[in-house]
């Protein structure tokens, strides 16, 4: 099966070729099929891939080498795969929820003239997603990482006849252009002193730690793993939404509610967390990266956390909370929990993939409509949604025995280990998840209509193929936290024992049980009180102006408008003079004058073939009676 | 040695043609067939002498060691004929207009084959200087046979001056060789048999390269080149831009590398240079000046005898692949922007105004033939630019000669783009002088699709060497 490793990411090519080239003639019904059993197909061969890597074949061993990409003398980079645990669990999320994201596509896109479009794109983006994970070297990782950037480019702006819709995806690609560069500077590192891009290669350099011989002959220090990884994480900053570079993933938003789910919750923005743990070889060398990172992810917790509490739009404080989530993994990363980290990827891809659609239902329910402030008492006309949704807001607050309970209190206690201050600031964050999602989950479906009439006659629970979608993530959501249970409860953690072969935690201290059980119900306790508490704030249904700190939240703390001050206005000011002085004057005024230096030069020539042989002849034996005089002194030389 | 004696009897056949047939057309096409079958007898000698070879039963020296064949120079043959018969293909109704002597004109290409041939498996001078005598003199005719166009006859007769005035120091550099080496076999060359350089070997050797110089062009001997090339009939223009001058540029590469392999390189790369650096010099500043696209591509055509001067100062394994890329290349891609340019009736930058509004196939192809003439990458031109400064950067002190090299091929893409341009971004209405028939649209696309695809696989064409 590993060998057959290619038929995943070919599936959804292939899918993206049909429709992409076909887009004319293609009926829209097809152009759903193909899409969705292209993926069906890719999950059927990624489950089949999981087994056998769950039953056995040791890390490493599953590089599928399909050609040499490129080759400069010793230096080849191979167009390889690599098949192990970590792959293939991101393979199972990324085809999983994949497929059921296109399912539920095939409704909720279903009046839009660009369906066919929308499949190929969303196509495209599994393919290149698929190559990110399954690469065997850093450049097939970044192929893929590149290719889901022009994916989400593509899919943010699919509205494409709206000007703002259109910003906001130039904006994710900028955004993510900026990290792009570190990650390449990263890799450029990477080759300069490593001499390589393949993972066990360079890992297998890394194994001998600080002090060590790379193959290029420099010696492993502190100063280069730490640049090295910092560049890498600057990298991911940008893909996974990480303070700075976060503002790209709110407005990110303006793509179709099923894109958001898929790309800007489940896979895409986790990538940059799974180049993480792939690397946790260079990381657990790198302690200033790490702490840095542990920094960082908790910051954006607090920060997105605290913008998502006063967010109207229904989409927007899941755009927040996602960033926010992001945050956890990455303080669980920064802090070594690489292991918690991941099982924070799964149970979130869960939940918030099942959140999105929710709303997604919720929206298409209300003809489009995203504000919160309009809906109200929904939970009557669809009771699925409304029941899903629910059992998403309690995985994500940390309801006890949910999935993300377990998978953010790894995260915590980790955090608590290393430092208890991290503890006590992602709790904090952990409040505010909590009353922000109640706040959206009773403002949406409890009280009274606050819409138009013909919205209200319209109201409707959604058909089948998309409740199918969001009950099977509601399971999921439900369960999934089973796969990695504290150590309070059992001595099988069986995420950590199925990924030990490729990722392992690092350097943290395990908490004894009584400790570990406090902190647990200081987490459940603090749940239930701001669920309570957001069930009090949200009866009053006032929506008034905001003021004071409100007033800020509401505006995301003026981020972009302080990133406009900062950067941009400074470079659009840098860009003008340059553009006025050093280009049209310097280097146009350069380029011109040598032309005309050329022009010059070719009247001066020309005047030379004057038509007269005896001028020729004259001339050339001028010219030969030079070079006889070049040959004859270059003697003198020889 | 089955394709030489060809040439010369098909050439005769030719001329008897002439005396019996009379329809215009029935010489292209007699002529065709004849070059197809060269072809074909050029690829049996070819696949013939290796397995002769393999068996031990050939030897490589032919006629008391006159002439040398090794799949290489068989391998050049080849492709030459191949292109001669493209070319053929392309410009047959152009030849058929240019004078009432058909099948005398054929006559003459395939007597400069004959040349061709010589040169690409001399290994004696004798055979050398008749190589170059029997391409030049057929040209001499050609130039001339639009014999009512005062231009024509002003070229053929300038060419036949200046000619006979290099052929005096080709032959003295022979005759100063022989003195200082007592043989003309290219092979018994030694410049230190002595012990210490022998002087008059020096001054035959100048004498050569001047002389061949002359031949491909190359500055300060170039002055005939645009006056004869401007002057002859387009379609014999193009044969002599391509065929004969990548012919006479292997005949020079295989004096240097074989002939004059013991003399100092430091020497040699200084002696070659400047005359590169002057020919591209002169080849591409130039050309900008010009108005009329014919005129531009005869300077054109001096700029890449200066790209192709690498091939002579690398003399190595290198070299010879990029001999033939580069012979390839630049064929292909001038006889295809000389097709186009026959079709029109106005020779100057504005008659290809508009043209890819109007006839966007013959644009495509100007454009691609262009820009491998510039050496825009994934066209073959490129690659030849490549090989041949790779084999000359194989030679000491070279750099900054090859960065100069750069510098000329930027310019040059000023003159070659300016078409382009005029082509794509400006309106005008272009005439054409002949339609553009399914026969030409064919070997259009044949030729725009080579260039292509040599562009992205150059080792096919190193395939037998």
């Amino acid at each position: 099966m590993t060998q057959l490793v290619y038929l995943v990411p070919l599936f959804p090519l292939i899918g993206f070729l049909l429709n992409g080239l076909f887009w004319k003639s293609m009926p829209k019904k097809l152009a759903g099929i193909i899409g969705s059993t292209a993926i069906l197909a890719s999950f059927a061969v990624s489950l089949g891939i999981f087994f056998e890597v769950k039953n056995g074949a040791a890390a490493g061993q599953g590089i599928v080498h399909l050609f040499d990409f490129i080759t400069v003398g010793n230096f080849k980079i191979p167009f390889a795969f690599m098949v192990d645990q970590l792959s293939a669990m991101f393979l199972l999320i990324i085809t999983g929820i994949g497929f059921l994201i296109h399912l539920y596509s095939t409704s909720y896109m279903h009046d839009d003239e660009g369906f066919t479009k929308y499949f190929a794109y969303l196509n495209l983006f599994v393919f290149f997603m698929l190559l990110l994970v399954l690469g065997a070297n850093y450049v097939v990782m970044f192929i893929g990482w590149e290719g889901v950037g022009l994916a989400s480019y593509l899919l943010i702006g699919f509205w494409y006849k709206n000007k703002e819709y259109t910003n906001a995806s130039k904006k994710a690609f900028v955004m993510n252009r900026i990290g792009d560069l570190g990650f390449l500077i990263g890799m450029m590192l990477t080759v300069y002193h490593f001499g390589t891009l393949s993972y066990n290669d360079f890992f297998a350099q890394l194994q001998g730690g600080i002090g060590a011989q790379t193959q290029n002959g420099y010696m492993i220090g502190s100063g280069m793993t730490n640049a090295i990884a910092i560049c890498f994480f600057i990298g991911a900053m940008g893909k996974s939404a990480q303070i700075p570079l976060y503002t790209w993933l709110p407005d990110a938003m303006a793509g179709p509610t099923p894109v958001s789910a898929l790309i800007h919750a489940a896979t895409m923005v986790t990538a940059g967390i799974y180049m993480i743990a792939r690397s946790n070889a260079l990381f657990n060398l790198a302690p200033m990266a790490q702490n840095m990172i542990a920094i960082i992810g908790l910051a954006t917790v607090l920060l997105a956390a605290s913008i998502a509490l006063k967010q109207n739009d229904i989409k927007k404080v899941l755009a927040y909370s996602t960033v926010s989530q992001l945050g956890y993994m990455f303080l669980a990363l920064g802090v070594g929990a690489y292991v918690g980290s991941l099982f924070h990827v799964m149970t979130h891809a869960f939940f918030k993939a099942l959140l999105f659609l929710g709303s997604g239902s919720v929206i298409h329910a209300m003809s489009g409509e995203q504000d919160m402030r309009k809906m109200g008492g929904l939970g009557k006309y669809m009771p699925i949604t409304k029941f899903t949704f629910l059992i998403g807001c309690l995985a994500i607050s940390g309801f006890p025995f949910f999935s993300g309970f377990f998978s953010k209190d790894e995260i915590l206690a980790a955090a608590y280990a290393k430092n208890p201050m991290f503890y006590y600031l992602g709790l904090l964050g952990a409040m505010m998840t909590t009353f922000y999602m109640f706040r959206a989950y009773f403002y949406t479906f409890t009280g009274n209509f606050r819409g138009t009439e013909e919205q209200k006659h319209h109201v409707h629970e959604s058909p089948a193929t998309m409740t199918i979608p969001l009950i099977i993530l509601a399971i999921l959501s439900l369960v999934g936290g089973l796969v990695g249970l504290p150590e309070v409860f059992s001595h099988h953690h069986l995420l950590n024992e199925y990924l030990s072969p490729v990722v392992q935690n690092f350097d943290i201290h395990h908490l004894d049980h009584t400790m570990e059980l406090t902190l647990m119900g200081i987490a459940s306790a603090i749940v239930l009180i701001m669920m309570y508490v957001a069930r009090v704030i949200t009866r009053k249904e006032q929506f008034g102006e905001a003021k004071g700190l409100a007033k800020v939240l509401e505006n995301k703390w003026y981020v972009d408008e302080i990133y406009d001050f900062l950067i941009v206005r400074p470079l659009a000011w840098k860009a003008r003079i340059l553009n006025n002085i050093v280009e049209q004057k310097g280097i146009d005024g350069g380029v011109n004058g040598l032309g005309q230096l050329v022009q010059w030069g070719s009247t001066r020539l020309k005047n030379l073939q004057s038509g007269q042989v005896g001028s020729y002849l004259f001339a050339m034996v001028i010219g030969i009676i030079i070079i006889f005089a070049i040959g004859i002194f270059g003697l003198l030389y020889m | 040695m089955k394709p030489l004696i060809a040439t010369a009897v098909f050439a005769i056949l030719m001329m008897f043609a002439a005396l019996t047939v009379k329809e215009k057309k029935s010489f292209t096409h007699f002529a065709a067939i004849l070059m197809l079958g060269l072809v074909g007898l050029n690829v049996w000698e070819l696949a013939d002498y290796n397995r002769l070879l393999a068996s031990a039963q050939a030897s490589p020296d032919l006629f008391g060691k006159m002439l040398r064949v090794d799949n290489y120079a068989l391998w050049f043959n080849v492709l030459m004929s191949s292109c001669s018969f493209f070319y053929i293909l392309l410009v047959g109704r152009s030849i058929e207009k240019v004078g009432v002597h058909v099948g005398e004109y054929y006559a003459l290409h395939f007597f400069i084959l004959c040349g061709v041939f010589l040169l690409s498996t001399y290994n004696n001078l004798l055979i050398l200087f008749l190589g170059i005598e029997i391409l030049s003199i057929p040209q001499y005719i050609l130039s001339g046979s639009d014999k009512r166009n005062l231009k024509s006859s002003e070229a053929s007769l300038k060419y036949f001056l200046m000619g006979a005035f290099s052929t005096g120091i080709l032959l003295m550099g022979i005759v100063l060789l022989y003195g200082a080496m007592g043989t003309f076999d290219i092979h018994g060359f030694n410049f230190y048999a002595t012990g210490t350089l022998n002087i008059m070997g020096v001054v035959g050797v100048l004498f050569m390269l001047v002389a061949l110089g002359f031949k491909v062009s190359a500055a300060p001997m170039h002055f005939w080149t645009p006056d004869v090339y401007d002057g002859s009939p387009t379609p014999f223009t193009a044969f002599m831009a391509t065929i004969v001058k990548v012919s006479v540029f292997f005949a020079f590469m295989r004096l240097f590398m074989e002939g004059f392999a013991n003399l100092d390189p430091y020497w040699k790369v200084t002696v070659l240079g400047t005359i590169t650096v002057l020919t591209l010099l002169i080849g591409n500043i130039t050309a900008v000046y010009q108005q009329s696209v014919k005129r531009m591509l005869a300077y054109s055509s001096i700029a890449q005898a200066g790209f192709m001067m690498f091939v002579v100062i690398g003399s190595n394994a290198m070299a010879m692949k990029g001999m033939i890329i580069y012979a390839v290349a630049y064929t292909l891609a001038t006889v295809g922007i000389f097709g186009v340019l026959l079709k029109l009736k106005d020779y100057t930058y504005d008659g290809f105004n508009g043209l890819a509004k109007k006839h966007p196939f013959l644009a495509l192809i100007a454009s691609i033939c262009l820009m491998s003439l510039a050496g825009i990458p994934l066209t073959a031109g490129f690659f030849a630019k490549w090989f041949v400064i790779a084999a000359a950067l194989e030679q000491p002190g070279t750099f900054w000669l090859v960065i100069f090299a750069l510098v000329m091929a930027a310019v040059s893409l000023y003159y070659y783009f300016k078409v382009i341009m005029a082509m794509y971004f400006k309106t005008g209405e272009p005439e054409l002088i002949t339609p553009v028939t399914t026969m030409d649209k064919v070997v259009m696309a044949i030729i725009g699709s080579a260039v292509i695809v040599f562009g992205i696989a150059p080792d096919m064409l190193l395939a037998w060497i």
